[in-house]
């Protein structure tokens, strides 16, 4: 529950300015072949004011977060605020008031699992790999659990609270073929807490067996055939695509810095059968990965529509940017830790689901690849993008074939898009979701149907 | 309570209840002007503490890690580090640092100049609009961090290492009506600010490279060249490298094949890679490792042999294998005899590799990652950049088919670069 009560500052909150309270805490736990090889927790709590004057943002943190260290945080901010404002003059007005309060609280409502117990369970999984894949080498297994818990107040007069945890449970195999280390792993987990996911191992069993076998076929896969292809790209990297290759382009941060979806708006920029959106929390009555309700400049949050039917529609703002842009926000500026300021963020983002069955859009290629897993991404202000490709299937005669080995993709994501022929009717999130790294890193969330389009592949 | 308090208050209070255990604090104050949309917007500070401690009791480990330094705060974390540590599992290997004589570390300037920090900031940016009138300034920001730590142990360990310096990072593109260039972006850290922003580093280089890499073009075909590396791509190889080979994980799993290799010539005679944390060049160094030992410098491949793994004192009690003088980091790579022009002219075929995008090696070293910000080098000349354009290889391979190392030599404040060539490497266009 909210233990911060920030209305008393209310009446000092001017000019415009932001107060937040804000604790990230972790816990990490890892076994490595059986041994523990960490076990930590942490936990970064503090206070953070920003202040914006005539145009000039001060900003100011402590992790002491009384009295005294909310009433320094704001002071400092200010006289930071002052500090530019008198070296700049820039004269800008006040942005528009938002005004809303709400409480958002995603805790578990299921009983607390001591360290003891998570151990023990994470034990189970790593026990049950060993005895039944022996001829695995290397065995990782942990979890990882984060909670952002918010206070916000701002001198519009929002009062916002938030409590959103996650949990990670990664999973990582190693074979040896051929004297080669072969790996594959998968994340399981999603919003929640440990004991929201840590319920009976037995679930976790199938989809253990299902990430060894593919790990098995991999390691006796062949290397793609490099160059230009149809291919296939599942959720997962559909997901990626949407979040690392479009949805940074369209970060009006990165628009005003020169990417360029600038030259794009309103233009075809992907095939009609293509819409991606940003969205705040929810699809289709299920609450997403990465809730965000509000966003901390106080901006009650809304789905963004960047691509709407292949045509760019909107970008993603702050306060300010879309001052510039002449639109309003819709609850992209989020902060990582309480020494951070707000930067334009990407929430949940995801291409929306198309009318092909799976197995037609497999059926309709001759000679290409069904691409299923990626380990990370980047992404260019051109939209030119590389990913690895931790998994894989040939298509032969519409028919899935062999396996590939790790592999890396890349393309200009604007032309890729345009490329799509097919859209699966299916939708699939992300579990756990994951980081995305800007100044700041961030939670976020990530998802889509299978896609087919052409990519280059990397290989022989 | 002070500090160094907190820690002598630790270590009584668990004195009686578990075997070993080793705590830090540490202030960070930290003030920082960035832009936005190409304008100074910003200014930031930060003052951040932290409490860490682990403890070790019947071969079980337990670490916690907070950022409050109050009595109750420290109190409440001893307990739960003690809770973590009885929910541990047994290891042989969990030890902490044996007794080294007391030492305080100082360097750098204690308070930053802010009015300076500003004028700099603001003659960069008039700078970059002056010379480089394609260039939009994305994030970029330059900072003065104070920051002071204190670490003791149960074994006698008592270091104290205060340190400030300046940091300074851009990113920017160049655009020309509707094209853009990638993405570029380079930095440094400073002790002192003496200079304008653009005469560090890399920076001048890395802005006109990119402002003529608006108009790029592929290679219309695959085959095997040089590789020039420059000193900003070379950060990230080095970590591969010794994140896959030769630290803590892959040496435990036994995955590494660069396992048993100790002084065997594994790389090029012409490379010679040192970890030098205490180097004199080094800004942004240390002097005390996580793990409670005082640094020392070392070299990992000296003339291509293997000299050094990168082990902390876990890593080292686990595989048996000696404990590296310090945990990486500050990465000197020694500069070589040949001019980079001249590496340029001796290439038949290859790339000028400024940047790479993409996936993490495997286990075994392989990498396939895209080119940002680079050329095609053909007939001795730098020709084009390049787009959409891949080089696949394996680090080890790489490192044994260094054929140049340049005579010029980056310091970013906390590595150290050269150019280097390597031949044989798969590059394949669109």
């Amino acid at each position: 529950m909210n233990t911060n009560n920030l209305k008393e500052y209310l009446a000092l909150l001017t000019p415009y300015t932001e107060l937040r309270v804000q604790a990230n805490s972790t816990m990490s736990m890892a076994f490595l072949n059986g041994n523990m090889i960490s076990n930590s927790q942490n936990r970064n709590h503090g206070v953070s004011a920003r202040v914006y004057k005539n145009g000039s943002w001060g900003f100011a943190s402590n992790s002491v977060v009384d009295d005294a260290g909310i009433r320094a945080a704001l002071s400092e901010a200010e006289n930071n605020a002052r500090f530019l404002d008198s070296r700049l003059d820039m004269r800008k007005a006040i942005f528009n008031p938002t005004v809303g309060k709400m409480e958002k609280d995603f805790r578990s409502t299921k009983r607390s699992l001591s360290q003891g117990e998570i151990k023990e369970f994470i034990k189970l999984l790593d026990n049950y790999i060993a005895s039944k894949y022996p001829n695995v080498m290397q065995r990782y297994v942990g979890i990882q659990f984060l909670s952002m818990e918010k206070n916000l107040v701002t001198s519009d007069g929002v009062e916002f609270y938030s409590f959103i945890p996650r949990t990670a449970i990664p999973v990582q195999l190693t074979v040896v073929k051929d004297g080669v280390p072969v790996n594959l792993h998968e994340v399981f987990g999603g919003l929640g807490e440990a004991q929201d996911f840590l319920d009976n191992p037995e679930n976790f069993y199938p989809k253990i067996d299902k990430l060894y076998q593919e790990l098995v076929n991999k390691s006796e896969g062949v290397m793609p055939k490099a160059g230009l292809c149809e291919v296939i790209l599942a959720s997962d990297i559909a997901g990626i695509l949407a979040h690392e290759a479009i949805g940074h382009t369209t970060e009006a941060d990165l628009v005003l810095g020169g990417s360029i979806a600038a030259e794009y708006m309103n233009k075809e920029v992907a095939s009609p059968l293509v819409t991606l959106v940003d969205f705040a929390h929810t699809y289709n009555g299920k609450t997403l990965t990465m809730p965000i309700y509000m966003d901390d400049e106080g901006v009650v949050a809304e789905d963004v529509v960047i691509i709407e039917n292949g045509i760019l529609r909107n970008y993603m703002h702050n306060k300010e940017s879309a001052r510039i842009f002449g639109t309003e926000p819709k609850g992209n500026a989020r902060a990582w830790q309480f020494n951070d300021e707000p930067l334009i963020r990407m929430r949940n983002t995801a291409i929306l689901p198309g009318n092909d069955k799976l197995e037609d859009m497999i059926a309709s290629i001759e000679d290409g690849y069904f691409l299923t897993k990626t380990g990370n991404g980047q992404a260019d202000t051109t939209s030119e993008f590389t990913f690895s490709v931790n998994m894989g299937y040939e298509i032969k005669n519409g028919k899935l074939g062999r396996a590939i080995k790790d592999s890396t993709i890349s393309g200009i994501a604007f032309d890729v898009l345009k490329s799509v022929t097919m859209v699966s009717d299916e939708m699939t999130w992300s579990g756990a979701g994951g980081m995305c790294g800007k100044k700041q890193p961030i939670p976020v969330g990530m998802g889509g149907p299978s896609i087919k389009c052409k990519v280059n592949i990397g290989g022989e | 309570m002070a500090n160094k308090e907190i820690l002598k208050h630790t270590l009584a209070r668990l004195e009686n209840i578990v075997d070993k255990c080793q705590c830090s604090t540490s202030v960070n104050r930290k003030y920082e002007l960035n832009l936005e949309n190409g304008q100074i917007s910003l200014l930031r500070t930060t003052i951040d503490h932290q409490y860490s401690v682990t403890v070790i009791k019947d071969q079980k480990q337990g670490s916690i890690t907070i950022n409050k330094t109050d009595e109750q705060s420290v109190n409440e974390a001893i307990d739960k580090v003690v809770e973590i540590c009885a929910n541990s599992e047994v290891d042989e290997a969990y030890d902490i640092a044996p007794f080294q004589e007391p030492k305080v570390f100082v360097s750098g300037d204690r308070e930053p100049n802010l009015n300076k920090m500003f004028d700099l900031l603001q003659d960069y940016v008039e700078q970059v609009k002056v010379n480089f009138p394609t260039i939009k300034l994305m994030d970029t920001a330059i900072s003065f961090t104070i920051s002071t730590k204190h670490l003791m142990n149960s074994n006698g360990v008592d270091f104290t290492e205060t340190e400030g310096y300046y940091d300074f990072s851009s990113m920017f593109a160049a655009k020309e009506g509707d094209k853009s260039s990638s993405f570029n972006y380079t930095g440094y850290y400073v002790k002192k600010l003496e200079k304008a922003l653009l005469s560090y580093g890399t920076l001048k280089r890395v802005l006109t490279e990119t402002t003529g890499q608006i108009h790029t073009k592929g290679i219309p075909d695959k085959f095997k060249g040089d590789v020039i590396i420059t000193p900003d791509c070379m950060s990230m190889l080095v970590f591969f490298v010794v994140n896959v080979y030769l630290s803590n994980m892959p040496l435990i799993s036994k995955t590494s094949p660069l396992l048993n290799k100790l002084d065997e010539q594994v790389a090029s005679p012409l490379f010679t890679l040192h970890a030098a944390p205490r180097d004199e060049r080094i800004v942004k160094g240390y002097q005390v490792t996580n793990d409670g030992f005082e640094a020392q410098n070392m070299t990992i491949f000296d003339k291509g042999v293997l000299k050094n793994y990168v082990l902390n004192q876990y890593g080292a009690n686990k595989t048996g294998l000696p404990r590296s003088a310090n945990v990486g980091g500050c990465y000197i790579v020694d500069s070589g005899a040949t001019p980079l022009e001249e590496m340029i002219r001796s290439c038949k075929r290859g790339v000028l590799v400024h940047r790479i995008s993409g996936g993490n090696p495997n286990n075994n070293g392989d990498l396939s990652v895209v080119l940002k910000n680079s050329y095609y080098i053909e007939d001795g000349e730098i020709k084009y950049p390049l787009n959409e354009t891949m080089i696949t290889l394996n680090l080890k391979d790489a490192l044994a088919n260094i054929t140049e190392v340049s005579k010029e030599q980056v310091n970013f404040g906390h590595e150290i670069y050269p150019y280097i060539k390597v031949k044989d490497v798969l590059i394949s266009g669109k």
